[in-house]
Formats: structure tokens, C-alpha cells, sequence
């Protein structure tokens, strides 16, 4: 279970968000929808302390962080209960793809090379891309590249997925595969809890077991797919869900 | 005709300069080593602004920039020495200066100025490195010693290598100074060869060969490293052509089943 309580976060004088509460059950996939700049990446970044909140505290199962005094330690052990998934996939470009999603396993869980090598095989075929192993993010596709990502992730173990669109950083043609590797993923893993950030709306609707519009650092409303995504209450929402009206939100 | 120039001499010369070929070498990786270690520390002092050694650096390295390695080695030469005595004086310690090798001052010299001029190069590539990978090791929990050895600094040579290769070829070339803090390598021994023989165009003939020959067989060297560190960039025609391979793709097959989550 995920617990946030009165998270804050601001850039210098601009005030992201000053209170998020938000209590995430196990194995709930959550989507994000929101407009650009509403501080929906930064509150995903908080969960992964890739930015220290300023104020407020994270819960995942049994560790707690107390922001913004956060020792070194504490650090590393809470990042490993969450893994990110990047809209630029941040692929490392000098190791090869399964180099790539073993490194953690070697550096952080001290796994011997061999067999985080066979694990990250491992990984790398269960997002198709057993053949691509020996290749290097630059012979890869935007797609591809991604689903290396999404294997480097799930090798690391980590119970909670953090997606931050991933996809809108891939030229059409290619977004399919990346959504169709994803819903494996959750299908495969119905332990993991699942926090996407997307502009794919209908891909939200599909997967989601609970919906969240970001607006102005505040979770402005909540509730099921469809509740959010086709019957929205809130002015806003409508006003957001109106703009991408050209997007598939199956009724 | 006069025999204005001993041809076969400048040939002989060079065995003779050879032997002290390992005390130039010693000299270039000694200082080498130690000066990319400490600029390094410089670049990261600075990238990371942290106080006064910041400040410290920054005038160390304008000041290292701004004066003449052969300055610098007569102050390595005249101030290690006296930085001895006071070390001596209040530490009440007994180090005999007498008993400090040359060695160590053209290697103090070097290093330092090794450090400076590389530090800039060293910093500039690291603020290269693309933040998003630094990232991504991040929320694997790598610590920041791994992220920087495994991660920042393979990413930052391939930016820094070029200049750093021409550095290392000046310092090889810079050696050559070394004699003047009292370091007997091949050029010093050149001067004796000449002192003995008078055969002075000869001698430095022979020593321009050497180095000349040494800054090539370095280019080579870089080129290689250059080749072996750039190997992640391979060629594109590769994309989407994957090795024929044994291993059936399970995700494939996994992805047809068509169960959906409650
Ligand atoms: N490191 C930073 N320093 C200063 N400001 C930042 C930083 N990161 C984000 N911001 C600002 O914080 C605000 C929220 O950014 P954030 O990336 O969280 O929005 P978002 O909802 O993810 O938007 P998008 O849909 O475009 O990805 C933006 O105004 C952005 O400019
Ligand atoms: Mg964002």
C-alpha cells in the first residue's frame, strides 16, 4: 500500500503542489490525466525521490520517508521500491540492451554478472526482445528502446511501476507496441501497483482501476475509468477531456 | 664537400637516448595518472561549487594556465624544498631535502599542471552527460560513486578523449623540460651526449625523431581507445535486423493470450 500525506513540492517560488493525500491499494492501476505543467511528472518524481518534496511524507508497505530529511541511505533503500519508466526512455547509450537491464542487478543488488545476465534475457524476452539483446539504444527504435526500459524496470523487482508518459515521446506507429508490452506487464504482474502518467486516454481507460485529473498541483477529481473519463463531474475535467475529444474514450 | 652533418650519428644517438626512454615515460604516466585523478576532483569541486576549495581551484587553474611549464617547474624546484622545511619546522619532523629526488618535483610540476589544463576538459564533459541516463541510474539506486564510475565518467571521455589525447601528447613533448629541476631524462641526456661529442644538430635531431615517433605511436594509441570507447555507436544498417537466434520469443507468444484483469 502507498500512502501519501500532505506532500509539497515547489521550483524556487513556484508552488507545484502544497497537499497531496492520496492512499494507494496494492496492485491498483492508477492513471494520471492532466494538463501540461500541472505538476504530474513532479509528483511521480517525488514518489521516486528523483526530487525531494519539501514537505509531507511517502509511505510504500513498510518504509516511510519524512520529507524534506532524507538521509543518503534511506534514499537508495525507498528508490528501490519503486522503479521509473521515462518519457525520453534514458537508456544508457554505451551498454548494449541487456547490459542495460542487468546494471542494476549488478551495481545495486550485487548479483553476479552471469546470472543478472540471464535474468535480464529473461526480461528482455518477455518484451519481445530476446533478439535485440546484444543491441545498442542507438540501432534501436523509439518502441524498442522503450520496451528495453520496461524490462530494465521489472528486473529490478520493485513492486511499484512508475510510468511518466511513455509513450508520447514515440512516433505514432510505435505507440502500440509500447501499450501492448505495458498491458502485459499488468497483466502478468497483478501484484504490482501501477502509477501511469499518460495523454493515452483510451489506453487509461482500458488498464486503469482508478483515474486521477491533475490540475493545478491539486487532484481535482477521482474515481473509475469511466467515471472520470465519460461521466466527468467536474467543469474542468470536462474542459480537459473536451480538448482531447479527438482521442478514442470508448463510451 | 666538409662533413657538415654526421648522418650515421644521428642513427647511433638514438639507442643511447632510448635507455632513458623509461624515465621520460615514468615521468608522462606518473604525472598523468595523477593529474586526470586530481582534475577529476577539480571539475567535480567546481561543477558542484563547492566552497572555497571552489575558489581555491579556480585561481589554481587560471594560475596554472596563465604562467609557463618552465616557470612552474623552477617553483616546483625552489618550493617543494622550502614547503619541506616548514612541514619539517611544524610538524617537527627530520625530512633531509637533500634526499628528495628531481624526480619528485618534475612529477609535482607535471601533475599539477596536468590537473589544471584537464580539469576544464573534464568538466565541460561531464556537463555533457545526459541528465536522463544520470537519472535513470538513480531510481535503480545505484549510489553516486557507481553512477559517476559506471555511468558519468564512460560518458564524459567520449567527449573528453580528443583533448585529452592532445594534453597527454604535450606532456610527453613537455618532458623535455624536466631537465632543468635536475631530472636526467632523454633530453638531458642528450645535452651530455652533446656536451661530449659537440655533435649538437645530430643529438637534437635524434631526440626530434624520438618524440616525434612517440607522438605518433600515442595518436594510434588514442585512435584505438578512441575506436574501443565509441564502439556503442555501431553502425545504423543494424537497426531492426536482429541476429538469427535460438531463443524462442516467449513475450510473443504470452502476448496472444487475451485474459484480462479484473
Ligand atoms: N527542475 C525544475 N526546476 C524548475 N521548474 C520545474 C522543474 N521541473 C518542473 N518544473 C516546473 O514545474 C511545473 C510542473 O512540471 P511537471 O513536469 O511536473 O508537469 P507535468 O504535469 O508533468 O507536465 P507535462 O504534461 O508537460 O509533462 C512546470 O511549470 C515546470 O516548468
Ligand atoms: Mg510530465
Amino acid at each position: 500500500m502507498i500512502t501519501i500525506e500532505h506532500l509539497a513540492k515547489k521550483f524556487d517560488d513556484h508552488q507545484i503542489f502544497s497537499d497531496i493525500n492520496l492512499e494507494i491499494q496494492t496492485g491498483e492501476i492508477i492513471g494520471i490525466i492532466g494538463p501540461s505543467g500541472s505538476g504530474k511528472s513532479t509528483l511521480l518524481r517525488c514518489l521516486n525521490l528523483l526530487e525531494t518534496p519539501d514537505a509531507g511524507t511517502i509511505t510504500i508497505d513498510d518504509q516511510q520517508i519524512v520529507a524534506p530529511h532524507i538521509t543518503k541511505a534511506q534514499r537508495l533503500k525507498f528508490r528501490q521500491a519503486s522503479t521509473m519508466v521515462f518519457q525520453q526512455f534514458n537508456l544508457f547509450r554505451q551498454k548494449n540492451a541487456w547490459e542495460n537491464v542487468a546494471e542494476g542487478l549488478i551495481t545495486v543488488k550485487k548479483i553476479p554478472k552471469d546470472e543478472a545476465k540471464a535474468r535480464a534475457l529473461q526480461e528482455l524476452d518477455r518484451v519481445g526482445l530476446a533478439p535485440y539483446a546484444n543491441f545498442y539504444p542507438e540501432q534501436l527504435s523509439g518502441g524498442q528502446k522503450q520496451r528495453v526500459a520496461i524490462a530494465r524496470s521489472l528486473a529490478t523487482d520493485a513492486k511499484l511501476l512508475l510510468l511518466d508518459e511513455p509513450t508520447s515521446a514515440l512516433d505514432l506507429e510505435l505507440v502500440g507496441e509500447v501499450l501492448q508490452t505495458l498491458k502485459q506487464v499488468v497483466l502478468d504482474h497483478p501484484n504490482f501497483t501501477v502509477i501511469l502518467v499518460s495523454h493515452e486516454l483510451g489506453f487509461v481507460q482500458e488498464v486503469a482501476s482508478r483515474v486521477l485529473f491533475f490540475d493545478d498541483g491539486r487532484i481535482q477529481e477521482a474515481g473509475t475509468p469511466d467515471e472520470v473519463l465519460v461521466h466527468p463531474q467536474h467543469e474542468r475535467t470536462k474542459q480537459f477531456l473536451a480538448r482531447f475529444a479527438t482521442q478514442t474514450v470508448h463510451n | 664537400m666538409p662533413k657538415l652533418i654526421d648522418f650515421k650519428l644521428i642513427l647511433t644517438n638514438i639507442p643511447d637516448l632510448l635507455q632513458y626512454l623509461p624515465i621520460t615515460l615514468g615521468i608522462v604516466l606518473l604525472s598523468m595518472v595523477v593529474g586526470l585523478v586530481l582534475a577529476l576532483g577539480i571539475a567535480l569541486v567546481r561543477l558542484h561549487k563547492i566552497p572555497v576549495l571552489n575558489q581555491i581551484f579556480t585561481v589554481l587553474v587560471s594560475f596554472v594556465r596563465g604562467t609557463p611549464l618552465l616557470v612552474q617547474l623552477y617553483l616546483s624546484y625552489y618550493g617543494v624544498p622550502i614547503a619541506l622545511r616548514y612541514w619539517n619546522y611544524y610538524n617537527h619532523t627530520n625530512f633531509n631535502i637533500n634526499h628528495v629526488p628531481a624526480f619528485l618535483f618534475v612529477f609535482v610540476a607535471f601533475a599539477i599542471n596536468e590537473a589544471a589544463y584537464n580539469s576544464e576538459n573534464i568538466r565541460g564533459a561531464l556537463l555533457s552527460v545526459d541528465d536522463g541516463e544520470i537519472e535513470a541510474a538513480e531510481t535503480l539506486g545505484m549510489t553516486g560513486w557507481q553512477i559517476l564510475r559506471r555511468i558519468t565518467i564512460p560518458e564524459a571521455l567520449v567527449v573528453a578523449l580528443p583533448t585529452l589525447g592532445n594534453q597527454f601528447i604535450s606532456l610527453i613533448k613537455g618532458t623535455s623540460l624536466a631537465f632543468v629541476a635536475g631530472v636526467i631524462e632523454m633530453t638531458a641526456e642528450g645535452q651530455i651526449i652533446a656536451g661530449r661529442t659537440f655533435r649538437y644538430f645530430e643529438v637534437y635531431l635524434s631526440l626530434a625523431i624520438i618524440y616525434w615517433a612517440l607522438t605518433v605511436i600515442t595518436e594510434i594509441l588514442i585512435r584505438l581507445i578512441e575506436k574501443r570507447i565509441n564502439r556503442f555507436r555501431v553502425a545504423q544498417h543494424l537497426v531492426g535486423t536482429p541476429a538469427p537466434t535460438e531463443t524462442p520469443i516467449v513475450g510473443a507468444q504470452v502476448l496472444a493470450s487475451k485474459e484480462v484483469r479484473s
